[in-house]
């Protein structure tokens, strides 16, 4: 050891605090979780995700075993660093649905939907994100932390007279609960668990309004639960206690990454970009290309029929390493065919694995070739998802 | 850190690694307590081979956790005598036994005295604040 030479957790590179006691201090320059002084309490490793300071791993933990918690038990995230806002006024529904790419008219409220956030121009994503579709008149919006405001500045920027866009990033929190004993750890808690995939409620803990959604980002069953700020600590040691006979642990960024990698699912800054739009991304399916409009819509029209894209593929190692976010990948002849987005060591598999943007003449069960610091580590085109798991 | 363990027979590095004297003027390398908790779970270590002649600061090798990637450095020069197969199946050892069966590779020193420069155990934990 150990001069480290690059890191990343959610696509953002972070800072190891690898000068001594400088581990425990606190970064006066990022905004924290209200649940922060849990972690600190547990001991958990901080670190930058898009001007936040959030856990990435806890002690007793690690990303391995975590990940483990929640493949085979329960596990809970504190993801509360993730934007929200709300769109209000006559036709909410209507003025998001013609900015954002999914058709948001496939779903009856109150149904959440991941949508895209594409440019005008290029037709480049600035941001992936989930609406809660509450009514026609109010969309309540989850988009990555980093990208926030963004994302709500460009809706102010074209919002018809009477539609209000309000910045609720620190309103709300948000935390994950993941895992096949999820259903187990939030019946617990006297909260609504019958709920179809993607859908949600708004329920009373405790006196306290929690929404409920039933979703994730880690290919398990799972919920993410949405209470008010100042509510979030209670929540949080409410959940400690009720995973507890089931062996569930509290999970930092480090696994979600993982796990989130697992199921192929892509992180925004890594798989989708400014540059990586979705065609190339294949997320097409969160794409209403019947809607009269959308931000991005002409030039994602345009790119589909030229069909000259890269397109993303799963790689799967079959040589030991790790393949990385930006290795190249070659051919049997040494001729750079694509780049790695997103890889991992996958803890299910004991593999390497990638997300990758390849040409077209690649094709599935493709051996190809990554480029890791110099070393050659072969491995096979797949389609993910890496592993099987029970989402819905 | 205090739960965290540096043997006072070792010698250390600033760059987090162990040395151990075997007495045949030959050392054994791994990385510190520290630095295995630092890292987090360790999943892949790459070694120098067997007949590496290293000098002092050279990058040899890579240790690898789910989202990192640290290089190694040469702690004296010497040539590469052993390194440990166990870590290819095995990485975790790292984590578990970072002085024991988580060592890294043997050097044949090329100047058997230059382990005295190192840094002793009270140095070393004192520069970890």
């Amino acid at each position: 050891m150990v001069r480290v030479l690059s890191q990343e957790v959610d696509g953002l590179p972070r800072r190891l605090y690898a000068d001594g006691g400088a581990l425990a201090s606190r970064d006066m320059t990022l905004l924290t979780s209200p649940l922060h002084d849990r972690h600190v309490a547990l001991g958990a490793k901080l670190a930058d995700f898009g001007g936040w300071q959030m856990p990435i791993e806890y002690p007793g933990g690690g990303v391995l075993r975590e990940h483990t918690a929640v493949r085979e038990r329960v596990g809970i995230f504190d993801v509360s660093h993730l934007g929200k806002a709300l769109v209000r006024g006559p036709g909410a529904a209507d003025f998001v649905n013609a900015c954002f790419t999914n058709d948001l008219r496939k779903v009856a409220p109150p149904k959440a939907q991941y949508t895209m956030c594409c440019d005008e121009a290029t037709g480049g994503v600035v941001d992936d994100l989930i609406q809660y579709v509450h009514s026609d008149d109010e969309v309540f919006l989850v988009p990555n932390a980093a990208n926030t405001a963004e994302v709500v500045r460009r809706l102010k920027a074209v919002a018809p007279q009477g539609i209000e866009i309000t910045d609720q990033h620190q309103d709300y929190a948000i935390i994950a609960v993941q895992g096949p004993k999820s259903f187990e750890v939030v019946e617990a808690l006297g909260l609504p668990t019958d709920l179809e995939y993607m859908s949600f409620t708004t329920a009373t803990w405790q006196g306290r309004e929690v929404i409920v959604l039933r979703s994730g980002y880690t290919g398990e069953k799972g919920f993410e639960l949405v209470p008010k700020w100042d509510d979030a600590p209670a929540l949080w040691d409410a959940l400690v206690e009720a995973m507890e006979p089931y062996d569930g642990l509290p999970c930092g960024l480090g696994a979600r990454d993982t796990l989130r990698t697992e199921m192929g699912y892509p992180l925004h800054g890594n798989d989708l970009s400014m540059d990586i739009t979705p065609n190339m991304a294949r997320a097409g399916w969160a794409v209403g290309w019947k809607k009269d409009a959308f931000w991005g819509k002409d030039a994602l029209e345009k790119q589909k029929a030229a069909k000259d894209y890269r397109l993303t593929w799963g790689l799967l190692a079959t040589g030991r390493g790790i393949p990385r976010a930006h290795n190249e990948v070659k051919d049997a002849d040494g001729k750079v065919i694509g780049e790695v987005t997103s890889g991992t060591m996958s803890p299910t598999l004991k593999k390497g694995i990638a997300l990758a943007l390849l040409d077209r003449t690649v094709g599935e069960g493709d051996e190809v070739v990554v480029d890791v610091r110099g070393r050659e580590l072969p491995m096979t085109v797949v389609k993910p998802p890496f592993v099987q798991t029970e989402t819905a | 850190m205090s739960d965290l363990e540096y043997p006072a027979d070792l010698r250390y590095t600033a760059d987090h690694e162990w040395v151990r004297t075997n007495g045949d003027g030959a050392v054994r390398v791994g990385i510190t307590a520290y630095a295995q908790d630092a890292l987090g779970d360790v999943v892949y270590v790459s070694l120098p081979s067997v007949g590496d002649a290293l000098t002092a600061g050279d990058s040899c090798g890579e240790v690898e956790s789910t989202k990192s990637v640290s290089d190694l450095y040469a702690p004296l020069d010497g040539e590469v005598t052993a390194v440990n197969e166990a870590l290819d199946a095995t990485p975790e050892l790292v984590n578990s036994d970072p002085y024991g069966e988580g060592w890294m590779y043997e050097l044949k020193l090329a100047d058997p005295a230059a382990v005295d420069a190192l840094q002793d155990r009270d140095t070393y934990t004192a520069s970890l604040g």
